[in-house]
């Protein structure tokens, strides 16, 4: 689309593979409903302080079956502020940030994520904590006369978040 | 005393202890008895692991559920990120097909959901449990002529469906406690605006903030009050960051409700850890040395 004068190149594909893996993940296919009316921008933070992020436009994208250009390296959808503000104002339940969460586990099945959200789900994973604990915030724990944090069970945690083959279908 | 499980989740307990030690002073001369809840994990948090995989996020945050379920308790939380997670969980396993892929994931470690506990956000204890009327009556430093402008955050209200806290348009909750402690709430023009933390670009939540700590500061108000400790890194580090980036100085004292409240209660401001906040409530020691009880400064 960009620069090119190529007739093909002017021809939007429809990447249906990428809106049936869209749509196996939780909440992933309620994009369908969308009838772009834009009531998620208006209050949108994010929209507001930088027109590169519209949670509409994603919903377009999700329902043309762009995903290339949602799925890439600083991917726009890591400006998303959760504040759920889309999700409160959406007439046809959309709810556009749980879409926009289930983008980014397709991120995250190619491996790609900002360095920060990658750390913290790394320590999440080895941890069971996204902050974890230390002999500093255990002195600081008993300045305050709080009882010792404890481990864990990571056995279980890490159990649990193995995923099984079988379970993407539906 | 009503018993609740407590879930203190990740970041107060280990980044924010004052906040924890607030809770267990404040709670306790409500009528609300805490029950440690043994054994329990990050919620998961609602922003990064989420992110990565919904089914491990949600069969992770059932694990923790199962833990009051066992005890036969509602649980309560203190961090708007755990009431995300915890409350969108039980609300998603509603679902029974959800539900039955999710206990698939529990045999494995041989348990199982059954959505028996409620989640309640610890500021809904103090007015559906307890109500304003007991928080009145415990303050014994009133904070007459204190003005606090107030931060909902997002998930103490949003989604409204899920939450049902109060109405996301026009909350009153956080005015009402604030009201009971003898202070005057301060609403500003940007009170319904994120702190921005989960958003990943550098200009949107500096702008952001920058916007928000500027129509707090209109309203001269004396501290900044909020009820979640990823808000309250963004508003006291965060504004730090913001002032350096803007050239301005708000210094607006970010202060996390409970701290507030045991302070009213009577615990000496130089327990309570605020000498680890970049910006100090200092205009408190002013309540402190006009009505202190006696024998309480000790």
């Amino acid at each position: 689309m960009s620069g090119t004068s190529g007739k093909d190149d002017d021809v939007v594909r429809v990447d249906f593979d990428f809106r049936r893996e869209l749509a196996e993940k939780i909440e992933g296919n309620l994009a369908s409903f969308c009838y772009q009316c834009g009531a998620c921008v208006g209050d949108c933070p994010a929209t507001t302080y930088d027109d590169a992020f519209n949670p509409r436009e994603i919903m377009l994208k999700v329902l043309y079956g762009l995903g290339g250009e949602l799925l890439k390296d600083d991917s726009i959808l890591w400006y998303c502020t959760n504040c759920y503000n889309c999700h409160e104002r959406c007439p046809q339940e959309v709810k556009p940030v749980e879409v926009i969460i289930s983008l980014k586990n397709m991120l995250a099945d190619r491996g790609i994520y900002p360095d920060t959200v990658g750390k913290i789900i790394k320590t999440f994973e080895t941890t069971g904590r996204t902050t974890p604990i230390s002999p500093a915030v255990e002195k600081q724990r008993a300045r305050f006369g709080l009882p010792p944090l404890t481990e864990v069970p990571m056995d279980e945690v890490q159990q649990l978040i193995e995923p099984a083959s079988d379970e993407g279908d539906s | 005393m009503e018993r609740f499980a407590f879930f203190p989740g990740c970041l107060i307990p280990t980044r924010h202890p004052a906040m924890e030690f607030a809770i267990r002073e404040t709670l306790p001369k409500l009528g609300i008895e805490i029950v440690d809840l043994d054994g329990a994990s990050c919620c998961p948090d609602p922003i990064y692991f989420k992110s990565k995989d919904k089914l491990s996020w949600l069969s992770v945050a059932a694990r923790n559920l199962t833990l009051a379920e066992e005890i036969g308790l509602d649980i309560f939380t203190n961090c708007s990120g755990c009431t995300a997670t915890l409350s969108e969980t039980y609300h998603l396993l509603l679902d029974e097909s959800l539900k039955a892929k999710v206990n698939e994931r529990l045999k494995r470690i041989g348990r199982e959901y059954h959505g028996t506990s409620k989640i309640r956000h610890i500021v809904t204890l103090l007015r559906d449990v307890a109500g304003y009327e007991a928080v009145r009556e415990s303050v014994v430093r009133p904070l007459e002529g204190l003005k606090v402008a107030i931060h909902y955050g997002c998930h103490l209200l949003k989604p409204s469906r899920i939450m049902q806290v109060d109405d996301p348009n026009n909350p009153t909750v956080m005015e009402d406690l604030v009201s009971a402690l003898g202070a005057t709430p301060v609403r500003h023009r940007n009170w319904y605006l994120c702190c921005g933390k989960a958003c990943q670009s550098e200009d949107v939540p500096a702008n952001m903030m920058h916007d928000l700590l500027g129509t707090v500061n209109a309203e001269h108000a004396d501290i900044l009050c909020m009820i979640c400790p990823t808000c309250f890194g963004q508003f006291d580090h965060g504004q730090m960051k913001v002032a350096q980036r803007f050239n301005e100085d708000f210094h607006t004292p970010p202060i996390y409700f409970f701290q507030l409240l045991a302070f009213a209660q009577g615990v000496a401001y130089d327990k309570l850890g605020f000498e680890r906040q970049r910006f100090k409530p200092e205009c408190l020691r002013n309540f402190e040395t006009a009505a202190s009880p006696a024998g309480d400064d000790s």
